[in-house]
């Protein structure tokens, strides 16, 4: 277990919004694992600390939040994207991609120069 | 506080219980899952929980993101402000003292507006479309209208649901042995189907109520309070006779418990139809057809639809065609409608005048607190402009340093507010205080309701000056360079002067509106001395007043009269008693003043002369009494009865006016269907108001024309004090009959007070008003300077070293004060005089006869009063100025320079 990485601060939200998005409607536990999986099982995650991040995301009206029926029959909170949260998801994901570019020009030898 | 408490539980006790049923579905699922892996339950759940990472950390985590950062800080931030303000326990009481004083005062006077003028009349349904009747005599006064006025508009009015009239009546309830006397109103049997009031108990008058026949509506409305007071609010009382004015009497219901009659802050107890005079207090039955019997105020209900210029237009044409249809008691009276809040009837008509100014000034005591309060907040923001910069150098954001200021502010102004709030409704009852003695004193209803909106209107105006004062200097720091800040050792930044500059235009303003506010209060005051030393013409001192309900004895005429005879005599032996006489109206008096229609023999009047003359109706002992001197001719005797030819005594205005350069003793004039000859002629003096002109007025004796609608006024002159006669008259009216009860007993130089009333409580409160503005512009320039003083002690410390007399330094402080006083004069005179034009155009009408008079005697141009306004002023603020200036010049520059 000591080889996986810890989730850097700052990138679950990004990391929920952008699950959310591919796969629609999901409840907290569907999420976790799925986030896990998309990681390829590198990623420590600590399952508790996503429901905060749900509700800070919910306050900030980037997602809601409704009770449901899971595939097994058991009720759960499903959550959604709103329309604000579509447009989160490109713009983190934008901030994103131009932070990881930026950082990478730093990490890759110099061709150019 | 406990409440608020519970309620933030219980919505954290739904929030937690909904995340736990998250939080057990999430682990739930999870167990599933580790089982179908092939784990056994217990590890499953065992790896689940790890999974998550312990189920009460993540409820606590929740919890935070949920609830905490925005509670806690406010928190915090409510506890560090009650420690600053504990810290500064002085600034905090002024800033708190202040806003309640402005908030108490503020919300007091639109108290008072709103029941007098904005909505006079409660418990009736619909009041936009009531109006009251305003018949108007030739002459453009208010007049009353009389039964069959009130026929002719209710069976002609096609724009109106209806029309309904009414008069406030004393009536005394009980049997021979014990009566009280209660205030009631005779009212048009439609009286509560056109307010639309709504009976609490049994039911209000029946249509089959609603006629003219006289004598047959033995019933009785009471009111809540009556009800109350005397059932004990049981519902038994409803269909019991009640014995009023020595007659039974059915109550058949009890009116709307908001409903208080229908004139604006009074308080009537009965409703009695109107057509039950003949039998409560002997009135004759051809006095309800008369239409000389001018004694009902009439109020309308407008149809929907219909505007009140429509409905106005329409009376007004009826009211003309009446006029011309009897032109000899109506000639050139014509009516108008207008809206409730402008009756000028009733104490209404006395209050409507110097309420408006006192709105005025309440709105610069407002303002003057405003300044104050923002003064103050911005002297303290600016003082810890240091400690800003330093949490915010120690990682504050800005956001962070703003709401702690914000709530600060708010909790200070909010610790105010709550104090002005409470103070308002103790004040508001403080109007009974302001009404002049005799009845209207106990009619004055108590229930004013302090008005919500315009208590939370107030309270918002204070609350957001102090927040907007309290906040700028606090969004300034936080703009600013931190490091500069700091580096500056908090004495003499550039910013703070700005800021003093602003501080200085405040206290600039509040002088200035203070010196309104005085000279307000200089101008009132000296028209009130003005009129006050008017000589009234009679003499009202050592002379007790007393109103005799003898009509609610059951008496008929000739028993009043008898009673009259019996009391004089009995009186006369009485030790201490100079002199007794009766009369009908009282002068300078509040009960209305009537008037009679004259012919004058050889006159001849012109075509559109008003031939409606003021009169009274006196005894024999009536002139002397009141030392008024007759210059010729003779006075009435106890000869002038009822079997004796009629007389009349006139005035010097009516003699030159309608008998110019002859003497007009021994001449008839016309009157009441019969001829009087005149035999006396008595000297001018005041009927109405005090600073009325002579007008033609008559006096007719007592036993030939005396009536069953008219009062009885008691006079009872005595060498010593007037209140000391009381217990006299009291016994001696009881040793005549054990059932007649003095009321309303007060020397008579109080009760004409009654007619300075509008000008006294103008002139009373306005002096309030202006010594609350002039404590808080002191107050103000107080702060100021003993802050800038504060600010500066290190450069007045540098110059005392360098060869500066304390002299000097106080010199220096004070004219720096007196800068910024002599500026706000100069904006405050020109403010004055400006506001002083406008105020000498209110008037207010005295309820007598609805005519008005002038609240300000000569305009506003004193330039006395300005000069002793300023020069107060500027003793109040070199007084303000001084205290810190000593402060200065006691500085120690040893001290000063080596501390920093």
């Amino acid at each position: 277990m000591g080889d996986k990485t810890d989730v850097w601060q700052g990138t679950l939200a990004l990391m929920i919004l952008k699950t959310l998005e591919t796969m629609g409607p999901q409840h907290g536990y569907g999420l976790a694992r799925r986030i896990e999986q998309t990681s390829g099982d590198l990623l420590q995650l600590n399952y508790g600390t996503l429901y905060p991040a749900l509700l800070k995301l919910e306050q900030e009206g980037y997602v809601r939040s409704e009770w449901g029926t899971s595939d097994n029959n058991r009720r759960a909170k499903f959550y959604e994207l709103t329309k604000a949260g579509h447009k989160q998801v490109r713009k983190a994901a934008a901030e994103w991609e131009q932070a990881t570019e930026i950082l990478s020009r730093f990490l890759t030898p110099a061709e150019e120069a | 506080m406990r409440a608020i408490r519970a309620i933030w539980m219980r919505l954290r006790r739904a929030l937690d219980s909904e995340f736990d049923a998250e939080l057990k579905s999430h682990i739930a699922m999870d167990v599933e899952n580790g089982i179908q892996r092939g784990l056994d339950e217990q590890e499953a759940r065992r790896q689940a929980l790890i999974r998550l990472g312990g189920a009460e950390q993540v409820r606590q985590a929740y919890r935070e993101r949920a609830t905490l950062p925005w509670l806690l800080d406010l928190q915090r931030d409510l506890r560090f402000a009650l420690r600053t303000m504990a810290r500064n326990p002085g600034m905090t009481a002024v800033v708190i003292l202040t806003m309640a004083i402005g908030i108490a005062t503020t919300a007091t006077v639109f108290t008072w507006i709103d029941a007098v003028m904005l909505q006079p009349l409660s418990g009736v349904a619909d009041p936009s479309h009531l109006a009251s009747v305003a018949t108007m005599a030739a002459g453009g006064e208010f007049i009353t209208n009389s039964y069959p006025d009130y026929i002719d508009f209710r069976d002609n009015l096609k724009l109106f649901d209806g029309i309904a009239v009414m008069r406030p009546a004393a009536f005394s309830i009980g049997n021979e042995e014990h009566s009280d006397r209660v205030w009631g109103e005779l009212v048009s049997g439609n009286f509560f189907a056109i307010l639309g009031v709504k009976p609490e108990a049994g039911r209000v008058f029946l249509p089959s109520e609603y006629g003219d026949a006289a004598g047959k509506y033995p019933v009785v409305v009471i009111s809540d309070r009556y009800w109350r007071t005397h059932y004990g609010g049981d519902p038994r009382a409803i269909g019991s006779t009640i014995r009023i004015n020595q007659h039974e009497l059915t109550i058949v219901g009890v009116a709307d418990p908001a409903f208080h009659g229908s004139m604006a802050v009074t308080s009537f107890d009965l409703w009695v139809p109107y057509m039950q005079q003949p039998m409560l207090n002997g009135v004759q039955t051809w006095m309800l057809r008369d239409r000389h019997t001018r004694n009902l105020l009439g109020i309308a209900r407008v149809k929907h639809g219909v505007t009140m210029a429509q409905a106005g237009q329409e009376l007004k044409a009826l009211a003309d065609r009446m006029a011309l249809a009897h032109p000899d008691v109506s000639e050139g009276v014509s009516a108008t409608l207008l809206p409730l809040s402008q009756s000028p009837f009733g104490p209404q008509g006395l209050l409507v005048g110097p309420l408006r100014i006192l709105m005025g000034v309440s709105v610069l005591v407002l303002l003057i607190v405003c300044a104050n309060v923002a003064n103050l907040l911005l002297a303290r923001a600016t003082m810890r402009e240091k400690e800003f910069s330093a949490r915010m150098a120690l990682g504050a954001r800005r956001g962070r340093v703003v709401r702690q200021v914000l709530t600060e502010s708010l909790l200070l102004t909010s610790l105010g507010a709550a104090l002005g709030m409470a103070a308002t409704p103790l004040l508001s009852g403080a109007l009974k205080l302001l009404m002049p003695p005799g009845f209207m004193e106990t009619l004055v209803s108590l229930r004013v309701r302090p008005n919500l909106a315009v208590l939370g209107f107030t309270a918002g105006v204070c609350v957001l000056a102090a927040v907007a004062a309290g906040l700028l200097p606090a969004m300034q720091v936080v703009r600013l360079n931190l490091s500069a800040r700091l580096n500056d050792g908090g004495r003499s930044g550039t910013v703070g002067r700005r800021r003093n500059r602003m501080r200085s235009v405040l206290v600039g303003g509040e002088v200035a509106l203070a010196l309104v506010a005085l000279v307000g209060a200089g101008l009132f005051t000296r028209s009130f001395r003005q009129t006050m030393r008017i000589d009234p013409g009679f003499d009202p001192n050592h002379v007790l007043l007393s109103q005799l309900y003898l009509s609610t004895n059951g008496y008929n005429l000739a028993q009043r009269k008898e009673f009259c005879r019996r009391l004089e005599e009995q009186m006369r032996s009485a030790p201490g008693v100079d002199g007794v006489a009766f009369s009908d109206g009282v002068p300078l008096g509040f009960e209305p003043s009537w008037w009679e229609e004259l012919k004058v023999e050889g006159y001849a009047p012109q075509p559109d002369e008003n031939m409606n003359i003021f009169r009274n109706v006196i005894s024999p002992g009536y002139l002397p009494l009141l030392h008024i001197p007759l210059v010729e001719g003779r006075n009435f005797t106890d000869q002038d009865n009822e079997n004796a030819p009629p007389v009349m005594i006139v005035n010097e205005a009516f003699a030159r006016h309608f008998f110019p350069g002859r003497s007009p003793i021994g001449h008839t004039v016309h009157g009441w269907g019969s001829w009087f000859r005149i035999v006396g002629i008595a000297k001018n003096s005041k009927y109405h108001y005090l600073s009325e002109s002579a007008p033609p007025y008559f006096y007719v004796p007592f036993r030939q024309m005396y009536r069953e609608d008219m009062n009885l006024a008691v006079y009872v002159r005595t060498p010593g004090n007037p209140d000391n006669v009381l217990a006299t008259l009291r016994r001696k009216a009881r040793a005549v009959d054990p059932n007649v009860t003095v009321f309303d007993a007060a020397p008579l130089s109080e009760f004409i007070g009654a007619s300075l009333f509008p000008q006294k409580v103008a002139a009373s409160l306005m002096a309030i008003m202006g010594g609350i503005a002039l404590l808080l512009a002191a107050v103000g320039l107080y702060s100021v300077m003993a802050y800038w003083v504060a600010q500066r002690s290190q450069e007045i410390g540098v110059r005392m070293a360098l060869g500066a007399r304390p002299a000097h330094v106080l010199r220096l402080v004070i004219g720096k004060g007196l800068m910024v006083t002599l500026a706000g004069l100069v904006c405050g005179a020109a403010l004055a005089m400006a506001l002083a034009h406008t105020v000498s155009s209110v008037s207010f009408t005295n309820s007598a006869m609805g005519s008005s008079a002038s609240l300000l005697g000569q305009g506003g141009g004193d330039p006395l009063i300005y000069i002793a306004a300023a020069a107060f002023l500027c003793v109040v603020a070199l007084l303000a100025c001084w205290l810190p200036a000593r402060r200065a010049a006691l500085i120690n520059p040893n001290d000063v320079l080596r501390t920093d």
